[in-house]
């Protein structure tokens, strides 16, 4: 072989080469607001576009509270006068109890710009999401399904691709044995000192846990 | 025809208002004698009041074969020669065979069953003028992006005023191409003709000539070739002009005018007088009904479900362009279904907005079609628009980012309606805050018919609170009850799945003493056994320990 030898930036930018993570870093996330969850995940926050799961089996360990900086962005970024029409709507899809607009205006998401669906059926549940993921005007859509098998998710994780859409499932600590085509998978568990995080699946990432991610404090601190 | 013949009695009352300034004849009293004698000794005074109106042109449309054309083709044979029926004393007799039927021998008049003898196959159809009514009322719609002046002028009969739209559609020559390709389309047969009065085009329509007469001066001429039977006079007195000689219009003309009254009555001379545009012949302009309403009849019933669909949509698709016409939508739309042997099902279509595009009505209808129960077949399809209302279109600023590269993107009220659709308008809902302490009433639902477009004052409801991440915690929870939670009381601690333990508080809330939902509560942070951390509450009321409930979970 004569001629220059090409760089491997040249050889990286060649059609002909596809790299298995090239995919998972292209696309940046979407900072969560806590630094070392961000460090975690592959595109330095959640993976937009894409389905996450986070399992649990209590609700008021700080499940809501992992995803409010980063929803709070969300609804910010929409209701800047530049782009009115750009998708910034949070869908609740069937969500355990109500949730609370002032506590959410503590937090800086917009209310105004909050749809709360409440579905009669399980069915119903996983149609709404995927309707909602797919209008591409919901740029978060979250949902606490009865039950997702993998075909379902795999249907979300599609449907949140086509609309451009962060959709977020909680489920039950029982579902972790259950494959799921979800990007990203954390599973919350309370313990005596506070609540633990453990991130199983990643993809693009390496699974990491995260102890006492909301510590347990006597004070007014949160959990 | 009974239509003109009521004309001109009502000719007379409405051409007392445009001519208050003009001729003597108006303000008498319509006596035929009376009104005669100045148009005789006046005609240069005719030529300077049509020299100084605007001109005026008058399109016809003419439908000889409406009643065969206005009934539904039957299902069961479509290419059938078809013969239209009508009970005359008692008997079948044909009043109008098609094409085939006619080259098979079949002639006007004939009794059905020498009809039948003639061609054995021959389908008979029965008049129903209800059927030819709605029809014309149809195409008189339809018209009316024509022209704002459509009149309906005999049963099959239309006229519309083209003068001050020639411009707008680009010259005589399209427009009159516009209107006989739509009617050819819509599978009318139609002689159509121009001329500047309503009356002459309509003899000359009926006539069968293709005219078209702009210059006034050209009318005579060919009005005077007309033959009589072009004008739809009584049969037995046709007979009896032609008895005297007269054969054509141009010899009706050349009577004595005061003989021709006194024989025939004045209300023919007018006639002459209106067509040959010596007298003005106004028309009063038909309009369409405010509210969009069709029905589509079946021959057969019918229980294909995806048929009744298309049938549907083809129905909105009339609605959208009715709406259209208007520059109007609507928010609700109605089909009814009906059965044969049980009372029809009726099917409401809501929508947020006002609209009115018949592929986003069809999409709502799909999603409530999909679980919409049809307890029979069905034999007719009707469709009632809701009332109209102006479109208030938001304009939305150009926006080249975040775009769905499939195009499948729509808006987040059509989302709403969507599943609002499916789910009932309770399940679709909104969020927003009032200022009230109490925390039951300062959160709002607001439920998806009220949706309108992101509110504009959204930012104003963001209080200016902690910055997430920040050392003070979020005073309130995400998650609520529904109804505060009663707790058990173990050892003079609250109880949820395990003893709670107090983190912080109390916050005392004591207000809304002005109406009878007041409320005097003692509210804490406390933590469960299980590490979720909960608000709850002590009701100060009753003065006892043990009144704790449980408000919500800091999610």
């Amino acid at each position: 072989m004569t001629g220059e030898i090409p760089s491997v930036e040249t050889l990286l930018d060649s059609p002909h080469v596809w790299r298995g993570h090239g995919r998972a870093h292209s696309s940046a996330g979407l900072s969560s607001g806590y630094p070392a969850l961000d460090r975690c995940l592959p595109g330095g926050g959640w993976p937009l576009h894409a389905l996450s799961e986070i399992l649990l089996d209590d609700y008021g360990i700080g499940e809501l509270e992992l995803l409010m900086p980063a929803l709070a962005s969300l609804t910010a970024r929409g209701s800047e006068p530049k782009d009115q029409d750009t998708p910034a709507w949070v869908a609740w899809i069937a969500p355990p109890f109500q949730p609370y607009p002032p506590a959410l205006a503590e937090w800086r998401i917009d209310v105004s710009r909050v749809l709360v669906v409440r579905p009669r059926n399980a069915q119903e549940v996983l149609w709404s999401a995927e309707q909602a993921l797919s209008c591409g005007t919901c740029a978060a859509v979250l949902l606490w399904p009865a039950r997702l098998d993998d075909q379902s998710s795999r249907r979300l994780q599609l449907a949140a691709e086509k609309g451009a859409s962060w959709a977020v499932a909680f489920r039950p600590l029982q579902a972790r044995r259950e494959p799921s085509a979800a990007a990203l998978r954390i599973v919350l568990e309370a313990a005596a000192a506070g609540t633990n995080l453990s991130i199983i699946k990643n993809r693009g990432g390496q699974p990491a846990v995260l102890k006492r991610f909301f510590k347990h404090t006597s004070g007014a601190d949160g959990g | 025809m009974p239509r003109t013949r009521k004309q001109p009695a009502r000719t007379w009352e409405a051409a007392a208002t445009p001519e208050a300034s003009g001729p003597v004849i108006v303000t008498r009293a319509p006596n035929a004698s009376q009104y005669l004698l100045p148009l005789e000794a006046a005609p240069p005074r005719m030529e300077t009041r049509q020299s100084q109106t605007v001109d005026r042109l008058w399109f016809c449309v003419y439908l000889p074969k409406l009643p065969l054309e206005a009934m539904p083709v039957p299902a069961g044979n479509p290419d059938g020669a078809r013969v239209l029926c009508e009970d005359r004393q008692g008997m079948q007799r044909v009043l109008l065979p098609d094409g085939r039927a006619r080259t098979a021998g079949i002639v006007p008049g004939q009794s059905a069953s020498a009809a039948l003898a003639l061609m054995a196959d021959a389908v008979l159809i029965e008049r129903s003028v209800e059927c030819e009514r709605q029809t014309l009322e149809n195409l008189a719609a339809w018209l009316e992006g024509f022209s704002s002046c459509v009149s309906i002028a005999g049963p099959n009969v239309l006229v519309l005023e083209i003068a001050g739209s020639l411009r707008l559609f680009g010259g005589l020559r399209a427009l009159r191409r516009q209107i006989a390709v739509g009617l050819e389309a819509k599978g009318f047969d139609a002689n159509l003709a121009i001329a500047p009065t309503p009356l002459a085009a309509t003899w000359i329509a009926r006539f069968g000539r293709r005219a078209c007469i702009r210059e006034a001066t050209n009318l005579m001429p060919v009005l005077r070739r007309l033959p009589l039977r072009c004008l739809d006079w009584p049969a037995n007195l046709c007979a009896t002009l032609k008895g005297m000689g007269m054969e054509t219009v141009g010899d009706c003309f050349r009577l004595p005018r005061e003989g021709f009254v006194r024989r025939f009555g004045s209300r023919l001379l007018m006639e002459l007088d209106q067509a040959a545009g010596h007298l003005p012949d106004p028309r009063t302009s038909w309009r369409a009904p405010e509210r969009f309403s069709a029905r589509h009849e079946m021959t057969a019933e019918q229980s294909d479900r995806q048929l009744l669909l298309n049938l549907c949509e083809s129905l909105l698709e009339d609605h959208e362009h009715f709406l259209l016409l208007r520059q109007q939508g609507t928010q609700q739309v109605r089909f009814a279904f009906f059965h044969l042997r049980a009372p029809a099902t009726v099917l409401c279509v809501g929508c947020a907005d006002v609209e009115r595009s018949a592929r986003h009505w069809f999409e709502l209808l799909k999603i409530r079609f999909e679980r919409f129960s049809l307890p029979e077949p069905v034999i007719a399809v009707s469709l009632e628009g809701g009332p109209p209302r102006p479109l208030n279109r938001h304009s939305a600023t150009f926006s080249f980012e975040r775009r769905p590269v499939n195009g499948a993107s729509y808006s987040m009220r059509q989302l709403a309606e969507r599943l609002a659709a499916r789910m009932g308008d309770t399940a679709v809902c909104r969020l927003g805050t009032r200022e009230d302490h109490r925390p039951e009433r300062a959160g709002l639902l607001q439920t998806a018919s009220s949706f309108r477009p992101a509110a504009k004052s959204g930012a104003s409801q963001v209080c200016p609170a902690a910055q997430p991440g920040a050392l003070s915690a979020p005073q309130r929870p995400l998650w609520m009850l529904p109804e505060p939670e009663r707790l058990g009381v173990r050892e003079g601690q609250p109880w949820h799945k395990g003893r709670l333990h107090l983190l912080s508080g109390p916050e005392r809330l004591e207000t809304g003493w002005w109406d009878s939902h007041g409320i005097s509560r003692d509210y804490y942070r406390a933590r469960g056994p299980r590490g979720h951390t909960l608000w709850v509450f002590r009701r100060r009321e009753r003065q006892q320990a043990d009144d704790w409930y449980l408000q919500g979970y800091f999610g």
